[in-house]
């Protein structure tokens, strides 16, 4: 009987014992098998971080290696709502100070949202941006801001799971991500050459992370290179989140983007501004630009607009400020397009420097239309048709060449595409076909109207006269290095194609030579130690009904020493006030950017102060030496 | 009896004993090289991770000094210290410029003499 009873109470014993063994194998089942795939993901969570690092953005350097553009290592602070709960308001209050910002906006941010997802489900929001750019040390203040943060309550009286809350809000509620911010050094300088950057938030696998975009200039065309390439590392951390660096699995390094070395010198750039900025004082222009061009090689060396902005802070100006006017606006050249029928015309034989022209006392009648001059000029030759800017003269060498070989040496020096400067924003500028030319077109078009062009596209086609006769791509980008310095891709000048012979190109410098050098519209840009050839340009503003009385585009373009020349320099004045032909507005601005950037260049002085007026009785004596062919 | 007393002596054996002695020395040794393996892994990891956060304060401390100096070096902010330290400072002008030919040599003295006597070269160009 009792063993009975023993037998019993063992077999229940024994059973209770296999169903615990059961349930407690089951319970192994469960979580080992059927939630294996969740649990290690929980468990993954718990421990396994992937940091990005975030490559850093190359540099932008002058052709000096001066520094334009760089990039400081900066914070984005952000939040975890949920772990704020309901203390917006004291979070806020601790750390508005440090981020500059209204505490009850910031309260507002720290506010927990919840939305609703494509299956329905209600998410929370545990990532709030508060604010980008912040600097280390900022974000120093601000963890010690967080440890010392007072919720007004006895936290040693708590329970254990409301300490610990109020410890994760202290020590996570608040965490930063790595970023950048792009600084310019120089401020304003090469501004529309430079660009500007933005931050875009981009989704990856491990949630949005901000990233700078290049949005204008040489930081939106290079944004590829500059950028650089993401790194990453996978690795795990304690329960204080620090990382246990022996259990890295994966580390990779970004790799910096490249430096772009650009053409543009910061000296010559700084004396091109500082110019126009007298000129800005002094004629009140709508806009000045100006752009300085090596003719040999196309390299641009300086390239302004003004007004401009501070790339530093590019919203604080209105757009129209940050507008490349040099690449983006369109305008008739007036007188400045005149090198072109007389090269095309030189080129092609047609006539010669010496060639005579009626230009009919400054009204000559064409297609039924009147075309003045600014003086009552008579006979001329085509030298002096340059040197005096003669309209009427400039019509009739263009009626001499025809509209086909007119039209076919407009295209030739570039005119109605784009030069392929490598910024954003470059226009084509408009010339028309021929079948779209009026009777008017090839009388009109010869002074320049009746096209549009850029500053840039009338800056290259007369570095192609200063070069002897070939057009080079402008450059900007001179090369780009990796962070050691060792240069990956170098770019070198490209000739376009040639547009006029050397021989045409030679005639044509004489011809502008003597516009700067006798007592040619150009005389205000003759410099003291160097011989200049250039060309003067007055042009009526085109609006809607016609030209608009008093608004005109004065120009000047040169280039010096004339004969072996080392710089091309275009300016251009949108309205100018006290004055506005190109002579008397336009080209004292080329004679003081000239002047200083043949002393910080070092280029070779051609003669003292006082033999200017013998350079420029020598140049005028080629006039008077010239032949007699009437037309 | 005595002879079974010999064969099965109650003496503890070296034999064994040493090679008892040997896996546990192996075993515990090799125990204790793990241990210490992973203290020293666990300690370099720290020392990596410090000089990270070294290498990376340097880094921003260099970058800090390189925008400085980039800022200083500007133009503009040249410009301005020279207009407020009033040193009078400009650009050498092209005549104030002395340019000595392609070639020439210490031993030829007379450009720098005639220089030094007041008569300042030409100015031609020497091309």
């Amino acid at each position: 009987m009792a063993l009975a009873a023993q037998y019993r109470r063992l077999v229940v014993l024994t059973s209770l014992l296999v169903l615990a063994l059961a349930a407690l194998g089951y319970r192994l089942y469960d979580l080992q098998v059927l939630r294996h795939e969740t649990l290690l993901e929980a468990a993954r969570d718990n421990t396994q971080r992937t940091f990005l690092r975030e490559p850093r953005r190359g540099d932008i350097l002058d052709a000096r290696g001066n520094l334009l553009a760089t990039s400081k290592r900066v914070r984005t602070v952000c939040a975890d709502p949920t772990l704020i709960g309901t203390n917006q308001a004291a979070v806020a209050r601790a750390i508005a100070p440090i981020l500059k910002m209204s505490p009850s906006e910031l309260a507002e941010r720290l506010r927990l949202r919840t939305w609703i997802n494509d299956k329905g489900q209600t998410n929370v929001d545990k990532y709030v941006v508060l604010k980008r750019k912040i600097e280390e040390e900022d974000w120093q203040r601000i963890v010690n801001a967080m440890k010392e943060i007072s919720f007004g309550v006895d936290e040693s009286k708590l329970p254990k799971r409301m300490q610990s809350s109020y410890h994760y809000l202290r020590q996570r509620a608040i965490f930063v991500e790595s970023d950048q911010l792009r600084v310019y050094p120089n401020a304003a300088l090469a501004a529309h050459v430079l660009g500007y950057v933005g931050v875009e938030e981009q989704a990856t696998r491990n949630g949005r992370v901000p990233v700078t975009i290049g949005r204008d200039g040489i930081e939106f065309t290079l944004n590829s290179v500059l950028t650089g390439v993401q790194g990453w590392c996978q690795t795990e951390t304690d329960s204080r989140r620090r990382e246990i660096v022996s259990l890295r699995e994966q580390d990779v390094a970004p790799r910096s983007g490249l430096n772009a070395v650009l053409t543009l010198d910061a000296g010559l750039q700084h004396i091109v501004e500082s110019e126009l900025a007298v000129a800005m004082q002094k004629h009140t222009p709508i806009s000045a630009t100006a752009v300085a061009v090596r003719p040999r090689t196309g390299e641009i060396l300086a390239l302004a607009n003004l007004p401009n902005f501070d790339p530093n802070k590019p919203g604080a100006v209105p757009a129209d400020y940050r507008r490349n006017r040099v690449i983006s606006d369109l305008a008739e050249p007036g007188s400045t397009f005149k090198i072109v029928v007389v090269s095309a015309a030189l080129n092609e034989r047609t006539v010669g420097l010496e060639d005579v022209f009626d230009c009919e006392r400054g009204h000559f009648y064409f297609a039924g239309r009147l075309l003045r001059d600014h003086a009552p000029y008579g006979l001329l030759t085509v030298l002096n048709i340059i040197t005096k800017s003669s309209n009427i003269g400039a019509a009739k060498i263009g009626i001499k060449l025809g509209s086909e070989h007119l039209y076919e040496y407009m295209r030739h020096f570039g005119f109605g595409q784009r030069t392929g400067l490598p910024l954003l924003g470059e226009i084509s500028g408009i010339v028309h076909p021929l079948p779209k030319w009026t009777k008017l077109s090839i009388s009109r078009i010869p002074m320049g109207h009746e096209v549009a062009v850029t500053p840039l596209q009338m800056a290259m086609a007369m570095c192609a006269i200063a070069n002897g006769g070939l057009l080079m791509r402008p450059v900007l980008v001179d090369r780009l290095e990796d962070d050691q310095g060792q240069v990956i891709i170098k770019y070198s000048p490209q000739p376009v194609r040639r547009v006029i012979s050397e021989a045409a190109a030679t005639q044509m410098v004489t011809a502008l030579k003597s516009a700067v050098a006798t007592n040619g519209t150009g005389t205000r840009a003759r410099l003291d130690h160097y011989m200049v050839a250039g060309k003067t340009g007055t042009a009526q503003k085109a609006g809607p009904g016609g030209y608009q009385t008093g608004k005109y585009f004065s120009s000047f373009i040169g280039f010096f020493p004339a004969d072996d020349p080392e710089l091309c320099i275009s300016v251009v004045l949108d309205e100018p006030q006290h004055g506005y032909y190109g002579g008397e507005t336009a080209a004292p601005v080329f004679r003081n950017i000239a002047e200083r950037a043949g002393n910080y260049l070092a280029i070779r002085p051609q003669f003292r102060p006082a033999e200017t007026v013998a350079a420029a009785q020598i140049t005028g004596a080629v006039e008077a030496a010239a032949g007699q062919r009437q037309f | 009896m005595a002879r079974n007393r010999r064969n099965q002596s109650a003496a503890v054996r070296f034999g064994p004993t040493l090679k008892a002695f040997l896996i546990c020395l192996v075993i515990g040794g090799s125990a204790l090289g793990y241990v210490y393996q992973k203290s020293e892994i666990y300690k370099l990891g720290q020392q990596i991770k410090q000089s990270e956060i070294r290498l990376e304060e340097l880094r921003r401390h260099n970058d800090a000094l390189q925008r400085a100096l980039a800022s200083l070096c500007s133009p503009r902010e040249l410009n301005e210290r020279i207009q407020k330290m009033n040193l009078g400072l400009a650009a050498p002008r092209p005549e104030q410029i002395v340019r000595l030919p392609d070639g020439f040599a210490a031993s030829d003295v007379s450009l720098g003499q005639r220089f030094l006597a007041g008569q300042r070269p030409t100015l031609q160009a020497q091309r």
